[in-house]
């Protein structure tokens, strides 16, 4: 990029940002895709109606920081973890209700799994070595045990299997399971993230040491995916499965999947040139395009296939800690860890 | 970067070490309830004891873990990476991090850990390791653990506590083991660990800057240096450094002996530069920077010190004076 020929970010144009006052920790959109939350360090949860986006409310969910949102199972609304051990509700209108609570323990990660035609909804987190399941009620269904604290945790795209990173590899639940033992997926060292690829068969870690590692269900086939700068932080797989994007390097590091996986294979790496880490990225929920977010607070989206690139956000509003696509993949949300929030209509018009 | 000071943005962090009994929780229930005006985030393992209510008190199980970077003493407390990576989310509640270990830990994953994990190390500071130990109680501990004579090993300030259930004599001979152990760590002898909190915290003991600032008198004494005692010793030279030998050096003493040696820091003056070199490593984990210049008229004396088990001091003296500039 020349000096003369400065991009044209879309913030202004399209976004409404708000600069509130604690670090980011989460965002994401509902189920219907009309709201979009803002989960911060202070425990406070800023809600954004997209048919009213001037207008955002500030509800205070954790006497503490939030380390963990994600949709409700629900049409609408979100559950989040905190450090004061609670694991909450929160309806798009504001309104919160406790789902369970542990105490002194951190509840450090949430995942849902949306069911189909409203039932077999579920929702999971992560307190220490604890993962504990719920059902769309809110009833509490089992409590998985692994041999360290979990440090990831994500649902398979059908909801049969929940999956958690920890010490020495992970582990992979059946949810419905009569006898609970899992599958152990063993690798030495520790793991800090987790993915799943959408057909299910390809689970990943981010690892300690700046490498990713993963494991072929079908076969038992074992993935090293190394050569990062700085750690992962960030995982998220294209619709279709053929690509993982990663950050933990100086552009959105993106593994191939298609014809036999990523063994012997080299990355191809988008969105990069401008040396600064990237922070985060998030795969369009439809398209072969991929957010990603920088330790400056550069917003881009990139197509995979040609690299092209759009940029959102301009650096300068913090390392970006939060990046989410509504459900349709028209709206784009982000936030940064100085506080920075915004949310842009990406939808043709 | 290698020059610029972010200590204003990190959070310095504490550790807090002892045997079962010797006063940890007396000294962290002070450290919480006296009026200093400063707020802390605390991490500790067995909540009930801390009689303090502290919204801010984390309840954590020590995990301590194996990195595969091929150092075969290097590992990580993987529970803090993920709690300082969480109280960051809330930066602004406090000032700084106290984490208090179990009796029985070896205090180097906790310290390495600092070394080794970039959002850790950029984020915080560790400060000091505070080991506080029992008078009366000390001497036993040190026959019957390894723990105990690491813990003295590694800290930079130690509360000798309890002094009043021990004679005068007594009071003598237990600080004089602990000085055979770690000659370099501040002592200061207490009751109920009752000190000016300022002798504790904010100590800026691993800061390079800071790194040999309390070094005592060179001593003499080869006194205990009879195989797994830990003992420390330092050596200085008046000619400059070549830095492509002290690398050289280091680096191979490190992987060979990293195990044996716990800690290591040094003040380097390379040949044709005019600022200080500051070294210290925690096992086989370095880190080193240029801190200021020296100053005008200031003997430009390397100086490093060891402290760690079946240490050749005849060896390690060689070694070091090998490194002097041709």
């Amino acid at each position: 990029m020349s000096a003369t020929t400065a991009p044209n970010f879309l913030l202004d144009t399209r976004g409404v940002h708000r600069a509130l006052d604690a670090f980011v920790v989460g965002c994401a959109f509902d189920r219907t895709g009309r709201t979009a939350a803002f989960a911060l360090g202070d425990g406070a949860l800023h809600l954004v109606k997209l048919s009213d986006r001037e207008n955002w409310t500030r509800v205070a969910v954790h006497d503490g920081a939030t380390l963990a949102l994600a949709p409700d199972i629900a049409p609408s609304g979100f559950v989040s973890g905190g450090d004061d051990g609670g694991l909450r509700r929160i309806g798009s209108d504001g309104e919160m209700g406790d789902i369970s609570s542990f105490g002194m323990k951190w509840v450090e990660h949430v995942a849902s799994f949306a069911g189909e035609k409203g039932k077999g909804g579920l929702l999971a987190c992560a307190v220490g070595k604890h993962v504990h399941l719920f059902d769309q009620s809110g009833a509490k269904l089992k409590q998985l045990e692994h041999p360290s604290s979990v440090t990831g945790l994500v649902f398979d795209a059908r909801g049969k299997r929940v999956a958690a990173s920890h010490y020495n590899g992970a582990s992979l639940w059946f949810v419905a399971a009569k006898t609970d033992s899992p599958r152990r997926l063993e690798w030495k060292g520790s793991h800090t993230g987790i993915a799943i690829s959408p057909d299910g068969d390809n689970v990943i870690t981010a690892m300690q040491e700046n490498a990713l590692h993963g494991w072929r269900l079908s076969d038992g086939q074992h993935m090293r995916m190394s050569g990062y700068p700085a750690k992962t932080h960030s995982l998220s797989f294209t619709r279709n499965g053929k690509w993982l994007a990663s950050s933990g390097a100086e552009s959105v590091v993106l593994w191939p999947f298609t014809g036999g996986g990523p063994m012997g294979k080299a990355p191809t790496e988008v969105a990069g040139g401008d040396g600064v880490q990237c922070t985060r990225v998030a795969c369009h929920p439809t398209q072969e395009i991929v957010a990603a977010a920088f330790n400056d607070g550069l917003v881009v989206v990139a197509e995979i296939a040609s690299g092209r690139i759009a940029p959102i956000a301009p650096p300068g509003h913090g390392p970006v800690s939060a990046l989410a696509w509504s459900p349709d993949g028209a709206q784009l949300a982000f936030g940064t860890e100085a506080g920075f929030a915004a949310v842009l209509d990406l939808s043709g018009r | 970067m290698a020059e610029s000071s972010q200590t204003a943005e990190q959070v310095p962090v504490t550790v807090l070490t002892g045997y079962l009994g010797a006063g940890k929780t007396t000294l962290l229930n002070r450290i919480l309830s006296e009026n200093h005006g400063k707020k802390y985030a605390v991490v500790i393992n067995e909540f009930g004891e801390l009689g303090v209510d502290n919204d801010l008190v984390v309840d954590s199980d020590e995990e301590v873990f194996e990195m595969n970077n091929g150092c075969v003493c290097c590992t990580v407390r993987g529970d803090l990476i993920r709690i300082v990576g969480g109280l960051m989310k809330r930066r602004d509640k406090f000032d700084g991090i106290i984490i208090e270990t179990t009796g029985l830990a070896n205090p180097a994953p906790v310290a390495q850990t600092f070394f080794v994990d970039d959002t850790v190390r950029a984020k915080t500071r560790l400060d000091a390791i505070v080991t506080v130990v029992d008078a009366k109680h000390l001497p036993q501990r040190l026959e019957d653990s390894h723990e105990a004579e690491d813990q003295i090993a590694f800290a930079d300030v130690i509360l000798l506590n309890k002094t009043d259930l021990v004679t005068p004599q007594e009071l003598e001979e237990v600080e004089r083991r602990i000085r055979a152990i770690n000659r370099f760590a501040v002592i200061h002898r207490t009751e109920r660990a009752s000190l000016p909190i300022a002798q504790v915290l904010d100590q800026g003991a691993f800061d390079l800057q800071r790194v040999l600032q309390r070094e005592p008198a060179f001593l003499t004494d080869d006194e205990h240096e009879h195989s797994d005692e830990i003992t420390s010793v330092s050596f200085e030279v008046e000619k400059p450094i070549d830095p492509e030998r002290f690398n050289a050096w280091i680096g191979l003493l490190l992987a060979d002996k990293g195990p044996d040696l716990l800690r290591t820091k040094g003040i380097l003056a390379y040949a044709n530069d005019d600022r200080r070199f500051a070294f210290q490593a925690v096992h086989m984990i370095a880190d080193g920077d240029f801190i200021g210049p020296w100053k005008e008229g200031e003997p430009r004396i390397s100086r490093i010190v060891f402290i760690g088990r079946n240490l050749n001091r005849p060896q390690l003296r060689r070694g070091f004076e090998s490194c002097q500039a041709a």
